[in-house]
């Protein structure tokens, strides 16, 4: 009999030891249902396996009893089992395995079938997951470019025949001896018999060994062609909601093309996107901390991945939701998740606040003190939608909006020339002035044709100029999917391998450029064939997830996948979209980062997300509706204030966040306030730093405080971590000094027009934090003033005590 | 059976998994008291930590650890020279450095498993291979604090100058991560060899007197409503600014920093022998930096990944740097008696494909390079280690990252096996467990 790894026996003696120790949680469960996940089970082959799971089911909650259960098999010459509730196939037959827990008892039918045969142990079914699970094939071991130590596998094993050749032909033969298996490099250095760079992987007690060895000595056998694959692989289970301090034990089962399925949760690797909220271990045992929130825990076998999500609310009393403010459909999803974690949201905001808001977030600009005023003056309760659909008309709205987009479409001057850049820049401009919308944006991108002067939309294949590069960058920019990895191996965070890459890039291969009497023209034609790195095989264009078609197709690829790319049924477009505003607007994505859509980064609000990208769709990739949508829930509309209930909380959208100011628009914040402009090289005199089309006009401030040189298709690109260098600049730099103290400056003009202290001190608030002081502020401020003997100089110390501090430098 | 050592290694698994995170966080605190008395205790708490960073990576093979028996398509163009201490070879091109090897010491059993120039930077500035996720594109990108952010996290600052400075600017992973914004270095940003030298808005505008800055900082602190509020303190970003806006005012107000870095004050002899290069102001600062009270000084120099023509870019342009540059920082440190009391390490992030390219140049190798270090404790003149005929990889012990990090902190007085709790309250050690100190290096 094949010994099982520790994971799965451990002698109930030990066991009871164990309990022992533990805490007072372990108490007497009396009431309820024990419920195993698996009521039927059935096993194929001798030795096969299979983790049971059991819950304790009461009225007030479900958890995981697995390894507190008793079990008890009625035919042990059928199937054994573990006190770790591990199955284990014996001979053929029926049996009934028990499980107890005090006084509570179910039971699980098992079927074991074809014990006669010995299921031959091959390369590609059984050993290349143990290389992966014990990270031998990783990215940072034998798996990376050049391997390590001389001997390279491919990463994450996505290339089987290289890796059978690298361990038994090289290394001159002595990676394996059938006849001598003990003597086998590749089972001494795995177990750390031999001095290997990457210590002990394998213990040689673990049954993961001794499976390395049978193949050896079997004579190192490989999967026959007809050999089943791996289809899809499935954990269990799906979805939890836990406590603070909880265990959840997880089964993962392989499903094969020949319909079989097998126990594998021994062989895979197991990953947390937030630890802290629930972490999980080699076994694939999660435990939850002390922090509320969600978090996906996944699973990956031979390419394969799959995720359980994690819920953790805050403990306590429940939460009552029934006086959180709804004032639209995303309300209802923000605030189910909220109820479900048990946090609470803060109160709406005033609206000083929520203009200044508006105005960062739609046009980059702050309101003047004379807007300011106004608005805080209205009292007509649709005032704030008013303002929104108001902003989206003005001038400021395209050149904001344009200059994000910019960023990620790549506008370059060095790399365009003066004259291609800007008329591709203001392709972007007009498109969103018009509001063009965002399906047709991509698709005029996308097919782009003829001379690039009549189609300036075209010069992103100047500046992202090989067919696989552009085919990872509109992937990033347009879906949010982030397939670079797999050009040269199978991502080992999505289902992505080389043939999806490779299809994506043949959408590309037919761009070509030529020079005509009307200039560049762009031309995308021909039968350019693209070839799997690997296998040599062609590849033809096709969409991530789509099968691939028989033969490629005739002319523009290109239309092919554009329509692809914002069809209905595309599973990205639409979400990517509403995921970037979105997380525009409320500093964090409900995907995040917001362009990394993946199965191992699942949203935070999944509902949320869907329901955002089906109204966008429905709205015909109207980008003004969706801000309209969002600015107008309450989920937008919330102050900053933290409450005991949702301090923690920093992804669920239960408090406004504090929100970096783009470099280009606290410069142009700066200027206004201080009412003297800057001068940019090489554009007209007047020009805000959110007009900059070029990304590389020189400027020290927009360095310091993060602009993006434009090279790459991330949003990351924009840094938006402050530094000491910032805080230093804006405290100390002669830019900002002069600035506050110039005598056509706005203090030394308001300090000149016969103000009184206090008029004036009103107007500096306005102007810098859109509201007006109160009554404790007007005095401090008044105090500091009458105390010096220069005035205007202690109007410049007021606006430059204004002008650093947070209120003006964040969005909040 | 064999069973039972099995059940063995299961149960300890599990008991484990039982205690759970409340057991693990438990531990923490203490071990974070107990190693600032630890280092007090020792006397240690002076000792200064100086990283000259070769960015790019130094060919060791061309420099620390030549290998002139190996065949031509190795070896290279370079002889090894005799140096100071007999037995020790360097290369013909650091005939200042080989006068000093009594200074320094080199480790050539050392290695890592990764030969990416973003990842492998991150393992050698924070002792962590970086995980899935890592971004090193970002600014900065640490998933665990750099060596720099430990040290001023654990002995903090010493007098009015920051604890940490990088220069001449910011390396991706020299950050801070889950300690915090106030333990992220201050980042000179500009060129200590370039004529005009100051570091960029460190003193106020003419305009604004000394008296006046207090009086602006006092009316700031009431305007500025947001300071120190749970609105800032819960809301990452918000929280850093507000950090590095208190820091700053620490640093503008304080002579001795200004001092500090102001180079002019070194005679004209002293800065030429340092070299009037990047990398010998660099050194310069450094010791200055130091001098003043700064515990970890971070040099972020550039250019070294020789890909091509690297024989060419080594002898007449690096080497010379390193060469007078290194030589004078160590010289100087010894004759100020500073030396016992500053770590000096000087590496780049991973050694030099043995095998020549055919441009002349030679690529990404992780598996052996050669570090060197110096000071503080550390004895000089020795070699440890050896890597093997083509320094391919290490043939004895080989050492990592992580040992690199036991290392720096034991000489500092920091117990390797402290924890820090991340934002979310998980505990992590500064080193991952199986580093270990370099015992041969003390």
């Amino acid at each position: 009999m094949r010994l099982l790894p520790p994971r799965q026996l451990v002698p109930c003696l030990l066991l009871t030891a164990v309990f022992v120790g533990l805490p007072a949680t372990q108490i007497v469960a009396a009431e309820g249902q024990l419920i195993p996940l698996a009521k039927n089970v059935q096993l194929n082959f001798r030795d096969s396996v299979w983790q049971l799971l059991v819950d304790h089911v009461t009225d007030e909650a479900t958890i995981d009893r697995t390894h507190a259960v008793q079990f008890q098999t009625s035919n042990d010459a059928v199937a054994i089992v573990s006190q770790m509730g591990v199955v284990q196939a014996v001979g053929d037959g029926n049996c009934q395995i028990t499980l107890r827990l005090d006084n509570l008892m179910a039971t699980v039918d098992v079927t074991v079938l074809n014990c006669k045969n010995t299921r031959p142990t091959t390369f590609e079914r059984d050993v290349i997951p143990i290389l992966s699970r014990f990270g031998c094939n990783g990215s940072g071991c034998h798996g990376k470019a050049e391997g390590q130590n001389g001997f390279k596998l491919s990463v994450f094993g996505f290339d089987p025949d290289a890796d059978f050749n690298a361990i038994t032909q090289e290394g001159r033969g002595r990676r394996i001896f059938p006849a001598a298996a003990e003597q086998s490099l590749l089972l001494q250095k795995v177990s750390g018999q031999m001095p290997h760079g990457g210590g002990v992987r394998i213990e040689s007690e673990r049954a993961e060994f001794d499976l390395l060895r049978e193949w050896v000595v079997a004579g190192a056998l490989r999967a026959t062609p007809d050999t089943a694959t791996v289809d899809r692989i499935e954990i269990t289970p799906a979805d939890r909601l836990m406590a603070f301090d909880q265990n959840q034990v997880t089964q993962v089962t392989a499903f094969y093309s020949d319909g079989l399925s097998r126990d594998v949760t021994n062989l895979v690797q197991f990953h947390s996107n937030r630890p802290a909220i629930g972490n999980v271990d080699a076994d694939g045992i999660v435990i939850t901390g002390t922090t509320a929130g969600t978090a996906a825990v996944m699973a990956t076998f031979m390419g394969h991945v799959d995720v359980l999500q994690i819920t953790v609310p805050q403990p306590g009393e429940s939460i009552d939701d029934s006086g959180f403010d709804e004032f639209n459909y995303i309300d209802r999803f923000v605030n189910r998740n909220l109820k479900r974690l048990n946090i609470g949201p803060s109160n709406q905001a005033d609206d000083a606040t929520f203009l200044r808001r508006v105005y960062l977030d739609l046009i980059g600009t702050l309101p003047s003190a004379e807007e300011s005023r106004q608005f805080l003056g209205k009292k007509d309760p649709k005032r704030r939608q008013q303002l929104v659909a108001e902003l989206m008309e003005r001038p400021e709205f395209a050149d904001y909006w344009a200059l994000k987009w910019a960023d990620l479409l790549h506008v370059n001057r060095r790399a365009l020339g003066h004259k291609n850049a800007n008329a591709y820049y203001r392709w972007i401009h007009r498109s969103f002035a018009e509001n063009m919308p965002l399906d047709q944006f991509a698709k005029e991108i996308v097919t782009a044709e003829g001379a690039l002067r009549d189609v300036p939309a075209g010069n992103l294949f100047k500046v992202v100029t090989k067919p696989n590069e552009v085919a990872s960058a509109l992937s990033q920019v347009f879906m949010g999917v982030r397939i670079e990895c797999a050009q040269c191996h199978h991502h080992p965070f999505d289902r992505w391998g080389q043939s999806d890459y490779y299809g994506m890039q043949a959408f590309f291969t037919q761009v070509s450029f030529k020079k005509s009497d009307r200039g560049e023209l762009l031309l995308a034609s021909g039968k350019q064939k693209t070839n799997h790195p690997r296998t040599g095989e062609a590849v033809f264009a096709h969409g991530l997830g789509e099968a691939m078609p028989e033969e490629e197709m005739e002319g523009d690829r290109r239309k092919e996948f554009a329509s692809w790319l914002t069809s209905e049924s595309n599973p990205w477009f639409a979400r990517n979209m509403t995921n970037r505003v979105w997380g525009h607007f409320m500093g964090r994505g409900i995907v995040e980062p917001v362009d990394d859509l993946r199965l191992t980064n699942p949203p935070s609000n999944p509902e949320l997300l869907e329901a955002l990208a089906a109204q966008f769709k429905g709205n015909q990739y109207d980008l003004r509706k969706l801000i309209l949508d969002i600015t107008a829930s309450a989920a937008y509309q919330r102050s900053n204030e933290v409450l005991q209930t949702n301090r923690g909380d920093q992804r669920n959208y239960s408090r406004f966040a504090f929100k970096s100011l783009p470099a280009e628009v606290l410069l142009d914040a700066v200027c206004q306030v201080t009412g003297v402009p800057e001068k940019f090289d090489g554009v007209p005199a007047g020009s805000r730093a959110i007009q900059l089309w070029d990304s590389e006009v020189p400027h020290e401030f927009l360095r310091l405080f993060g602009r993006p040189i434009r090279v790459t298709a991330c949003e990351c690109e924009r840094v938006s971590e402050p530094t000491v260098s910032q805080v230093l600049h804006a405290f100390n730099s002669p830019r900002v000094q002069s600035k506050l103290s110039r005598p056509d400056g706005t203090i030394a003009k308001l300090c000149r027009k016969g103000l009184a202290d206090s008029e004036l001190i009103d107007e500096l608030y306005l102007s810098y934090f859109s509201r007006l002081p109160d009554e404790k502020e007007r005095e401090a401020v008044l105090k500091y003033v009458k105390s010096r003997s220069d005035r205007t100089k202690a109007f410049e110390d007021v606006a430059w005590s204004m002008l650093n501090s947070l209120e003006f430098l964040f969005n909040h | 059976m064999t069973n039972n050592r099995r059940f063995c290694d299961g149960i300890a698994r599990r008991d484990f998994l039982r205690i759970g995170a409340a057991g693990a966080s438990a531990l923490s605190i203490p071990a974070l008291l107990q190693s600032q008395a630890a280092a007090a205790a020792d006397g240690k708490d002076d000792v200064s930590f100086i990283f000259l960073f070769l960015k790019g990576g130094l060919s060791t093979i061309d420099s620390w650890d030549m290998k002139p028996d190996a065949p031509a398509e190795f070896r290279g163009e370079f002889d090894p020279i005799d140096t100071a201490v007999p037995g020790i070879q360097l290369c013909e091109h650091l005939p200042t450095l080989a006068k000093h090897t009594d200074l320094f010491s080199l480790v050539r059993s050392f290695g890592h498993s990764n030969s990416g120039h973003g990842p492998a930077d991150h393992y050698m500035l924070t002792a962590y291979h970086p995980q899935a996720g890592f971004n090193a594109n970002l600014m900065p990108n640490n998933q665990r604090p750099s060596h720099g952010s430990v040290i001023s996290r654990q002995l903090g600052p010493r007098g009015s100058v920051p604890p940490y400075v990088s220069l001449p600017n910011m390396h991706g992973s020299g950050g801070a991560s889950y300690l915090g914004a106030s333990h992220s270095p201050f980042v000179v940003n500009a060129d200590p060899n370039s004529p005009g030298f100051k570091v960029p808005d460190l003193v106020p505008p003419l305009d604004v007197s000394a008296d006046r800055l207090d009086n602006r900082r006092e009316l700031y602190s009431t305007i500025n409503k947001f300071a120190g509020s749970v609105e800032s303190q819960f809301n990452a970003k918000a929280n850093a600014l507000d950090t590095f806006q208190q820091k700053a005012f620490d640093l503008i107000t304080s002579p001795k920093t200004r001092k500090a870095f102001d180079l002019s004050q070194e005679p004209t002899k002293l800065r030429d022998r340092y070299g009037r290069t990047t990398l010998g102001q660099s050194c310069l600062m450094a010791r200055r930096l130091v001098e003043a009270g700064v515990r970890s000084v971070f040099i972020n120099h550039y250019n070294w990944d020789t890909h091509y023509n690297n024989f060419h870019v080594l002898k007449n342009d690096l080497f010379p740097h390193l060469d007078h540059g290194m030589s004078t920082l160590l010289w100087d440190l010894k004759q100020r008696g500073m030396l016992e009391k500053t770590v000096v390490l000087v590496t780049g992030e991973f050694g030099r494909t043995p095998r020549i390219n055919k441009d002349a140049g030679r690529d990404h190798w992780g598996p052996s390079s050669a570090i060197a270090m110096a000071g503080g404790g550390i004895k000089g003149g020795q070699v440890i280690g050896a890597s093997d005929a083509r320094a391919e990889k290490p043939a004895t012990k080989p050492y990592g990252p992580e040992d690199l990090a036991a290392t720096i902190y034991h000489l500092l007085g920091i117990p390797p096996t402290t924890e820090f709790h991340t934002a979310e309250g998980r505990p992590v050690p500064i080193v991952p467990g199986h580093g270990r100190v370099i015992q041969e290096l003390i």
